[in-house]
């Protein structure tokens, strides 16, 4: 059906492949972004990150005003309009995924609706929702499948089953829901849950909750949370589900009672979509999903790039936007590389917490001597005037350089706030820098600021520290 | 530096040790719990040219070595950890002492300043993002790049610094494409056995390989009457009666040379650039043979010095050159040198310009010849000499005339006293 060979194929309309599209198209590259679903933004804008915001920040709202009635507010008891909750999301996302589709269109990128899987190096079969096939041929390629929730297999067929996108449709509020994975999503969907009026059980087969994430952070957040838990079940094997019409009842390994639940979240981690293309037409391979790249996200087809999810962790819509860029620019002839020095991470639950580069656990482990800068909220004017005491402010300097090389923060807009200490640790700053860089007042990104000026020693709203001796 | 206990422990570095670096250990004399006193040698470094012993910079018990054989150690480098007892006689001489052994405020500054070029310092500077991606649009990589920044940043510039580098560097380090060397089985013709070049082999050669390519070499000969020299010098030593040492032809080749260079000052230069730098002082390297390699040791202020002096210091020169014990110091700033193979044979021969000098002069052997008077045939005693020059600096006819001198001096050597 389409004879026209097409300069550039990107393959999944995510945060990564239209970047990588819309960047190819800017650099005067002629376009055709296929994806399966009939909006663009992929997981994240749909089913993933935007939705779960738009939940998350309600839900925050909610226990904001109810929190606020120590401070001298009281509203009366919050009434849950599930629909318009639900129209809210909605909106969200179509505002979103309609302004996407709007600049596709500015940028004559040609949008090609349904299921690609190669057929050779050079062209790609299209399988709509009618199950029409067309070919597509294509000088260079971009593969952006992204990835999809992890479904257990031992679990029974039941709408009360969910994933991470079933879950954001609010199908109803359960009162009891176990969530399966200790990991951002999970928690994040436990947050909202939990804000809405649900109980909740997490069951996490590691020894910790948000593993990579300094464990003092994650203590901070256990205590702000333990009153969503019924039980946090570490260590824990969830062994079966049996569907009754009173509930979904789950057994668990480690001496865990039997429950009954309402409403079971599978959110075990994520499988990259490599699989589903038929990645061998093309003379490609992929391992366990995933596809194997140069620091040009070429694959081992030199006409042929992968960005996002697909290529490895951090499965981060951040990550395949930079990705893409690279991608579209070595496609386009420019000399890219993907070389950041960190990517962030950011776990939008309640209080946030968001951390970038080394952490001090790994440091630890890797033996690499870091000076580390410690700023507790319970100092800062804003984060008592804002009920955030609870926050911590973090920074990692290199001992050898000076030089920062990781952060973390946890507390209200800990994720707005990371921008900076990214920006930092690109720039290659140290603690006399940040310290000296004048941070507005009374304000939580102050604590940036603050936590360097620790590190330094110089820190005049904490206590002094008698034994900080000058470096020899 | 606190003197709390009785027994104090203080870190020696190696002194200043002239413009090497990354020298090997060959040599260590001492070990812990021996009892060292100032000035005993404690390690041996062999740097290019000269072994070099290093003294201890104060008296203790060593407790540790901070440095084994094959170590390669550059100045101010961590060596040993001495106990110094604070009964020796001079209490506050390990303090006076360490700082000694620290780096000399004056020599050493272009030391210090080079030294980030190399090693991992470069690997470690941090590029901002926008540097980065401005290196990799015109292929460099960072690890290569000289960091001019704040705190060890490399900046846009040191990136176009390192580009305009290696633009400019092809047209400097020369063109010169030649096929490789094929391998040669040379056992398969018969027994064969493989000795190593030594250090002083290795160094010397690729710089005689380096003048022998990037000066364009011209050498002229000329013969000296030294009749009268040698029944001088003969008479001389016979004087003397090993009393001083012995006045050699070489003394005689160093001193015209010297007087020579004088009168043509175009041949005291070195060529930096376009421009050639005239040296106001005159000092004379004189080749050594040593069973490790070529050497040449400097004698300074040739052209003010008399010829026993000169004779004494070649003297002195060659044995700590043959007993590997020449200072890099003996070596270095030499204008012009002198090989005489004199004493072994030959009736002439093309030496190599020692480089940054522009020439150089040889010395074959000596030997009775007929030469015509007017009346009769003379035997006279005929030195062959060549002058090789660098001929971008000097031309044939320069080099005639130096030549010229310097067979004038040999020949009547009253010369020297005008």
């Amino acid at each position: 059906m389409n004879t026209e060979i097409m300069e550039l194929v990107v393959i999944g309309g995510g945060p990564g492949g239209y970047s990588a599209a819309f960047r190819a198209a800017d650099l005067g590259m002629q376009v055709a972004l296929i994806e399966r679903e009939e909006t663009l933004g992929g997981v994240c804008l749909n089913v993933g990150c935007i939705p779960s915001k738009a939940l998350l920040h309600v839900a925050a709202a909610k226990e904001e005003a109810e929190r606020l009635s120590k401070h001298g507010i009281r509203f009366g008891a919050a009434e849950l309009d599930l629909d318009a909750l639900r129209a809210f999301r909605h909106d969200t996302v179509s505002r979103l995924t309609g302004g996407l589709a709007q600049m596709a269109r500015q940028r004559k990128v040609q949008r090609i609706i349904g299921n690609a899987r190669f057929a050779g190096p050079n062209v790609l079969h299209v399988e709509d929702r009618a199950g029409n096939v067309s070919a597509v041929s294509f000088q260079m390629c971009i593969i952006a499948a992204g990835s999809s929730p992890i479904h257990l297999p031992f679990l029974p067929d039941d709408p009360r089953i969910v994933d991470s996108t079933g879950a954001l449709e609010l199908p109803f509020i359960p009162k009891r829901m176990l969530v399966i994975g200790g990991g951002i999503i999970g928690l994040e969907m436990a947050t909202v849950y939990s804000g809405l009026g649900a109980r909740i059980d997490v069951v996490e087969q590691t020894g910790g909750l948000l593993a990579g994430v300094d464990r003092d952070m994650v203590g901070i957040w256990i205590k702000r949370n333990s009153h969503r838990f019924d039980r946090i079940m570490l260590s824990t094997w969830l062994e079966s589900v049996e569907a009754t019409p009173e509930g979904l009842v789950a057994r668990f390994n480690n001496g865990y009672e039997p429950a009954t639940h309402d409403l079971i979240l599978q959110a075990a981690g994520r499988r990259p979509n490599g699989d589903r293309l038929s990645l061998e037409a093309a003379g490609l391979q992929s391992n366990g999903g995933f596809i194997a790249v140069d620091s040009q996200m070429r694959t081992a087809q030199p006409n042929i790039f992968a960005i996002g999810d697909v290529v490895g962790q951090p499965m981060l819509a951040h990550k395949a936007v930079h990705q893409g860029h690279v991608a579209a620019e070595v496609a386009a002839g420019h000399r890219a590389v993907f070389e950041p020095l960190v990517i962030p991470s950011v776990a939008y639950v309640d209080p946030e917490i968001a951390w970038v580069g080394l952490t001090e656990d790994a440091a630890r482990q890797d033996g690499i001597e870091v000076d580390v800068g410690k700023f507790p909220w319970a100092a800062s004017g804003r984060a008592i005037a804002n009920g955030a005491d609870y926050g911590m402010t973090k920074l990692l300097f290199s001992r050898e350089t000076g030089r920062l090389l990781g952060g973390a923060m946890i507390g209200p807009g800990a994720g707005d706030m990371l921008g900076e200490i990214c920006l930092a640790i690109e720039l290659g700053a140290d603690a006399t820098d940040i310290g000296r860089t004048i941070h507005p007042h009374p304000t939580l990104g102050e604590t940036i600021g603050l936590a360097a000026e620790a590190a330094m020693g110089s820190c005049t709203d904490l206590p002094p520290i008698p034994f900080l001796c000058p470096r020899q | 530096m606190e003197t709390v206990a009785l027994v104090e422990r203080q870190t020696i570095y190696l002194p200043t040790i002239g413009d090497y670096k990354d020298v090997p250990v060959v040599e260590i004399l001492v070990k812990p719990g021996d009892t060292v006193s100032f000035e005993d040698t404690i390690i041996v470094l062999e740097s290019d040219k000269a072994t070099i012993e290093v003294p201890s910079p104060v008296s203790g018990t060593l407790v540790e070595l901070l440095v084994e054989i094959g170590s390669r150690v550059s100045e101010g480098a961590p060596i040993a950890i001495f106990e110094i007892s604070e009964k020796a006689p001079a209490a506050p001489q390990p303090e006076a002492a360490a700082s000694e052994t620290r780096p000399v405020a004056a020599a050493p500054a272009a030391v210090e300043a080079a030294a980030p070029v190399t090693g991992s310092a470069a690997s470690k500077a941090h590029a901002s993002p926008s540097v980065r991606a401005y290196a990799r649009e015109l292929g460099v990589s960072l690890d290569e790049v000289q960091p001019t920044g704040r705190k060890g940043r490399i900046m846009r510039e040191d990136v176009q610094a390192y580009v305009k580098g290696r633009i400019a560097a092809p047209a400097s380090s020369g063109g010169i494409a030649v096929a490789p060397a094929p391998a040669y089985d040379f056992a398969r013709y018969g027994e064969i056995e493989r000795v190593p070049l030594t250090r002083i082999q290795q160094i010397s050669g690729s710089s005689l390989h380096r003048n022998w390519v990037t000066v364009p070499h011209v050498t002229n000969f000329d013969e000296a009457d030294v009749t009268d020299i040698e029944s001088f010098r003969v008479a001389m030593n016979g004087e003397a009666k090993g009393a001083r040492a012995k006045l050699t032809m070489v003394a005689f080749l160093a001193k015209a040379s010297a007087l020579a260079l004088k009168e043509h000052p175009r041949f005291n230069a070195s060529l930096e650039g376009d421009t050639l730098v005239l040296k106001k002082y005159v000092h004379v390297g004189v080749a050594v043979d040593t069973p490790k390699g070529l050497l040449v040791p400097v004698v300074r202020d040739c052209d003010r010095k008399g010829l026993n002096e000169i004779a004494e210091e070649i003297a002195g020169l060659a044995e700590r050159a043959r007993n590997g014990k020449l200072a890099p110091s003996d070596m270095e700033g030499g204008c012009f040198s002198v090989s005489s193979l004199g004493g072994v044979g030959g009736t002439g021969f093309t030496p190599i310009i020692n480089a940054p000098e522009v020439a150089i002069l040889g010395a074959a052997r000596a030997q009775m010849q007929p030469r015509w008077d007017g009346t009769a045939f003379q035997p006279r005693l005929i030195l062959p000499v060549s002058l090789s020059w660098d001929h971008r600096v000097l031309d044939g006819v320069a080099a005639a005339r130096f030549l010229g001198t310097v067979v004038k001096i040999l020949g009547d050597f009253r010369r020297a006293a005008l």
